[in-house]
């Protein structure tokens, strides 16, 4: 059984960050995520959950336009193009892939100066750099480095790093913590916290259930491309309780 | 027999030829980089440099530099014409690799026809840039042709890297080259990207056409051999290197004028195809390991 919570909405008054109505996807004659409604209020941290093929990172990949969709995705009321990611993400919606997506043989500097390929004020660009050195010292030291050479959890740090240059209005994230120790998994899932307390609006996909309920503000449950419970992590206060939801 | 004491001659000379194989070459990667695409109209930049020029040294008696460089110019804004009109719409539609170089083969003979309704079917050539006797260096004769189409080739190689190293566009084709996805997600723009990397294909085409002209001729039809060696040199460099292409180039292009000394012109061709087969059984990802996808 799943139990859909009636939540306070906290955008009352003001357009969400990011919205989606109707959301859906196809892989050729398979709709691989059926119509959706989600949205994401000014300084939320939305957590996605569900087991693998549920849907998840077909989610965000709609909402970049990555496959091809139908519905309406909106950044604070504004509809965005709906299947150019170039646009989307030059708007703000930023998403760091499933797998990273780093630019392997080039160096931790150029990687970082792409994520901010659109940004032609130098000083801006200067202060974004030095904001991301603060939040993944390790990257400070690694400037130079060829990106493919780091390790799963630095590559992380530079993908997110590099979605950051781009001032997000929104971060979309996907299991950032695939393949990683718990111990580099907790530290970025930690700097995420820290991003979103400084208000920056941020979807999280994860399989990481118990973590990402830790920072997130609501969850929506996701299972053979629909959503089957919104849930509000206070309210879960047992892994056998989420363990429910996945098998309702 | 080969009279063997010419061969520092014909090295020579084959450098030079392999200066524009490479080239050419380099045009092939920068192509596949940004797209995947092999453009088999890269024979017609090659073809339409030489007959541009050829046209504005006749017609409108422009000197030969200013001549060469507006036909430069004239031919990377037809290779966006080309990615615009024919790659563009079937890119949209996620046409196959194999509708891709249908379509661009149809393109080069397309432009090879026109070329030939409007400049006719006799060979042309162009003088050479520096009319001086040749310099003779060690018992060798170096024309001052020679010495153009290896320093502009190198110049241009230089430019190349510089602008792939240091500018925010070639990093960004760099980027697309790599993963143009992850390029998409931060906003670059992958098709104008694709249009820049034809621009600079079809630039370095007909530069390569435009050094090579006046050491032989050039035709509506000289494009087709020029781009098969060009894309011999993008292999033996490891498809999608642009310097390993360079340097594919001078070796096809070094082979290629000792065959013609040892065997005969007959043999050049066969040298061509040989280095081709050599390699795609001992050494398939090239000289440098092709590029990684
Ligand atoms: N390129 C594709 N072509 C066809 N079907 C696909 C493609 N990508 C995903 N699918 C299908 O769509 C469904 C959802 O996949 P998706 O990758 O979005 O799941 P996910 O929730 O992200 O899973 P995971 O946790 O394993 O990453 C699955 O049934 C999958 O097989
Ligand atoms: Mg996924």
């Amino acid at each position: 059984m799943s139990v859909v919570h009636a939540l306070p909405d906290a955008t009352s008054g003001t357009a969400p960050v990011l919205e989606a109505r109707a959301l859906a996807a196809r892989y050729g004659h398979v709709e691989a995520l059926h119509p959706i409604d989600l949205h994401v209020a000014e300084g939320e941290l939305v957590a996605v959950l569900g087991p693998n093929g549920a849907g998840k990172s077909t989610l965000l990949r709609a909402i970049l336009g990555l496959v091809s969709n139908s519905g309406t995705v909106s950044l604070r009321g504004t509809p965005l193009p709906r299947q150019n990611p170039v646009a989307v993400a030059s708007r703000g919606v930023v998403l760091v892939p499933e797998g990273r997506g780093i630019f392997g043989p080039m160096s931790v500097a150029e990687n970082l100066e792409l994520g901010a390929y659109r940004l032609r004020d130098r000083a801006e660009f200067a202060r974004r750099r030095e904001r991301v050195m603060t939040l993944f010292p390790r990257l400070k030291e690694r400037l130079t480095q060829v990106a493919g050479s780091m390790s799963g959890g630095e590559q992380q740090m530079l993908a997110i790093g590099r979605a950051l240059m781009a001032g997000p209005q929104v971060l979309l994230l996907d299991e950032p913590s695939l393949g990683l120790a718990p111990r580099v998994t907790e530290e970025i899932l930690a700097t995420l916290g820290t991003l979103n307390g400084e208000g920056l609006s941020i979807i999280l996909v994860e399989q990481k259930a118990p973590l990402a309920l830790e920072l997130a503000n609501r969850a929506y449950l996701l299972s053979v491309g629909r959503i089957v419970a919104t849930l509000d992590p206070r309210e879960i206060t047992s892994y056998d309780e989420l363990a429910q939801h996945y098998f309702a | 027999m080969a009279d063997f004491s010419y061969i520092p001659q014909v090295l020579v000379s084959g450098l030079g030829i392999g200066c524009v194989y490479g080239l050419i070459g380099i045009g092939f990667c920068v192509i596949y980089n940004a797209s995947g695409i092999v453009n088999f109209a890269q024979g017609a930049f090659v073809m339409l440099g030489g007959m541009i020029t050829h046209g504005l040294l006749q017609r409108y008696g422009l000197p030969l530099l200013p001549a060469a460089l507006i036909a430069i110019a004239v031919v990377a804004l037809l290779g966006v014409v080309l990615e615009r009109v024919v790659v563009r719409p079937l890119w949209d539609r996620k046409a196959t690799m194999f509708t891709m170089i249908l379509a661009t083969l149809a393109a080069q003979i397309v432009i090879e026809r026109l070329t030939l309704i409007v400049g006719g079917d006799q060979p042309k050539t162009l003088p050479v840039f520096t009319d001086l006797p040749p310099l003779q260096i060690g018992g060798v004769a170096v024309s001052f042709q020679l010495l153009w189409i290896v320093g502009a080739s190198l110049l241009a190689v230089g430019a190349l890297a510089a602008f792939f190293r240091l500018t925010r566009t070639g990093k960004a084709m760099r980027a697309c080259a790599i993963n143009r996805e992850a390029a998409a997600l931060q906003g670059i723009p992958v098709s104008r990207m694709l249009a820049a990397a034809f621009a600079i294909s079809a630039g370095l085409g007909a530069m390569a056409g435009i050094l090579i002209t006046p050491t032989q001729y050039t035709a509506f039809n000289v494009g087709v051999p020029f781009a098969i060696s060009g894309f011999i040199a993008a292999i033996v460099g490891g498809f999608g290197r642009p310097f390993g292409a360079f340097l594919g180039g001078l070796m096809l292009g070094l082979v290629q004028s000792l065959a013609i000394l040892g065997f005969g012109a007959g043999w050049k061709t066969v040298a061509a195809l040989s280095v081709l087969l050599l390699f795609l059984f001992i050494r398939p990802s090239g000289l440098l390991g092709a590029a990684t996808k």
